[in-house]
């Protein structure tokens, strides 16, 4: 189809727009209307759930054995609900080393089955004036044993897994090679194995148990370990303040609808001054409490504001295994590792930024590896190409 | 100079008038402007000449976080050392040899992608600066600050030489430059002002 001055390609652009934007502004007009007038509410929530917080703060104890009993809720530890604690202080020189890992899923459309994980780790000396030690390492599966477990295929949560597992064990080797208890390894995310969800019963229990045996490598090594989650939407605490509206009623909590259940915790320890942590709740996640907890392992967590002085808050939430969370030094150097590490970069643990770049493969890296796999099998007589669906994937997305 | 084979880095894309070069970390004195370069051409011993004319490094927004933010000495070295931030660098063709004769001039087919780019070894400055017929190509170029890349490269051909030869080469090269420029004075004065600093 040509256009008035015989060129073909203005309508070969034209028609290859697949998002209409002006078919989409009146929706999004709306959109934010409805965001503006939600935040009001929030604010109201928000005033709310502190008010529950410094009328409940010194009922810890007695909430304890309801929090356990109930639904996604925070367990109170010995410090008071709304304890605040400043930025401890450091000592001149500690390490921090953070892993993060990315994955090429198995694709049935592509040339061949295979999986590739790349776990990027960094280990940063503070002090030391050293340049950071980076290192990529690549997984790959290709066997039958790698690529299905129990019938169902390496994919999804599966694969998940065993990128966290790898993670957490490159974590043990470098804390096991630095051998010091200054050594504070940082995981991206929570340290609780949420993807165990597609795992079936005894599957689940063994991959638990290789997780917790690098946590084990962590800290027999005399490392420290803890989990970052940026802008976390967890609403445990809400769920334990709602709790403790109720006087531990868990019979009322479950029956009436909490008015806090969309309230996202970070909103609530938003008035953290900088630098400080919130008081260490337990995780309500039941595997903490079933697989991590008889080894020592039961996950804590705090809010913490890592910015500085005269800056918005910026809250995360920091998970630690029981070890660290009671011993009060080592929470010390998780505490103020992560403040140190996410003041280089303004709200992020630098080592954790780059840990994922590390980790990261490119759309470039990918082709280039998959060129790499397409020659091999021609060098081993094994002619293979990509589906049609995938051929012509690439070829319209090429543009 | 005594360099023996120090790789640049490897060419990015390339025309037979001239290469960009990738490179990850910057070294004292490579990439320089002004530099003799050689790349290898598509048949065997077959070499292409150029000079540097530009060094750029890449806009990187993850650096850019930490511009205003005296960053921990562990920062920049890890930035420098460890992360590979592109430096890009331009490259004038001026020449080509086959192992034995070198022709000042474009040459046939450019380098292929992903070809390594070498500094020039002395011995191989001085055999290509032996006459002054790249003058004319470099001189002509456009986009490329010609008489400041001409003035860097008979500077690092000088340096090349022994001592007691340098000035003679600069006294020479200057000659070949008089005649080239004898229309165009004011440019021809700023040219050998400039081999004279």
């Amino acid at each position: 189809m040509e256009t008035g001055n015989g060129s073909p390609f203005y309508i070969l652009v034209r028609t290859g727009v697949t998002l209409e934007l002006s078919q989409l502004s009146e929706d999004v007009r709306t959109m934010a209307e409805v965001i503006a007038n939600r935040h009001q509410t929030t604010v109201d929530l928000v005033e709310l759930a502190r008010q529950w917080l410094a009328e409940h703060a010194g009922d810890g104890a007695p909430l304890r054995r309801a929090a356990r009993n109930a639904q996604k809720t925070a367990i109170p530890t010995e410090e008071p609900l709304d304890a605040v604690h400043p930025l401890p202080r450091m000592p001149e020189r500690f390490a921090v080393a953070a892993a993060d890992g990315s994955q090429i899923q198995p694709d049935r459309h592509g040339a061949v089955l295979y999986y590739l994980i790349n776990v990027g780790s960094l280990v940063y000396h503070h002090g030391s004036g050293k340049a950071p030690e980076a290192k990529s390492e690549s997984i790959l599966g290709y066997t039958e044993e790698d690529l299905y477990e129990q019938g169902m295929r390496v994919a999804g949560n599966l694969l998940d897994v065993r990128r966290d597992l790898a993670e957490l064990k490159r974590l043990a080797d470098v804390c096991e090679n630095e051998g010091s208890s200054s050594t504070v390894a940082l995981i991206d995310g929570s340290m609780v194995l949420w993807v165990l969800s597609d795992s079936p019963p005894g599957a689940r229990s063994r991959k638990a148990t290789a997780y917790l045996d690098q946590l084990d490598r962590i800290r027999c090594s005399g490392g420290i370990v803890g989990g970052f989650i940026s802008r976390p939407s967890y609403n445990e605490i809400a769920h334990l303040l709602y709790l403790a509206s109720l006087n531990g009623d868990t019979n009322r909590a479950e029956k009436h609808p909490n008015p806090l259940e969309r309230l996202p915790d970070r909103a609530i320890f938003a008035r953290l001054p900088p630098g400080a942590r919130s008081a260490l709740f337990v995780s309500s996640k039941k595997i903490s409490q079933t697989d991590y907890a008889p080894r020592g392992h039961e996950v804590h967590f705090f809010y913490l504001n890592v910015v500085e002085e005269g800056q918005d808050p910026i809250i995360a939430r920091v998970e630690v295994p029981a070890w660290v969370a009671r011993d009060t030094g080592k929470l010390d150097l998780v505490h103020g590792a992560v403040v140190a590490q996410a003041r280089i970069t303004g709200d992020y643990p630098y080592a954790l930024a780059r840990a994922d770049e590390l980790a990261y493969i490119s759309s470039r890296e990918r082709a280039a590896f998959e060129e790499m796999v397409m020659t091999a099998l021609l060098r081993a007589g094994v002619r293979s190409t990509p589906s049609p669906k995938a051929h012509y994937k690439r070829l319209t997305r090429m543009r | 100079m005594t360099n023996r084979d120090l790789q640049v880095g490897r060419v990015l894309r390339a025309s037979t008038r001239g290469f960009a070069i990738g490179c990850a970390v910057m070294q004292p004195e490579i990439p320089a402007f002004g530099s003799f370069v050689r790349a290898e051409g598509q048949a065997s011993g077959e070499a292409i000449y150029g000079l540097i004319y530009d060094v750029s490094i890449e806009d990187d927004p993850f650096v850019r976080q930490f511009i205003g933010a005296n960053p921990p000495e562990e920062v920049v070295r890890d930035q420098r050392e460890n992360r590979q931030v592109p430096i890009e660098v331009s490259v004038l063709a001026v020449g080509c040899g086959d192992g034995e004769t070198i022709r000042h001039c474009l040459p046939v087919q450019p380098p292929v992608t992903l070809d390594w780019l070498y500094q020039c070894r002395s011995e191989e400055i001085r055999a290509f600066t032996s006459r002054f017929d790249y003058f004319r190509l470099v001189l002509d170029s456009r986009d490329v600050p010609t008489d400041e890349l001409l003035a860097a490269s008979l500077r690092a051909a000088a340096a090349a030489r022994p001592e007691n030869e340098r000035e003679r080469f600069l006294v020479s090269a200057g000659r070949e430059l008089v005649r080239l420029l004898a229309g165009d004075p004011t440019r021809l004065e700023g040219l050998l002002h400039r081999l004279r600093t």
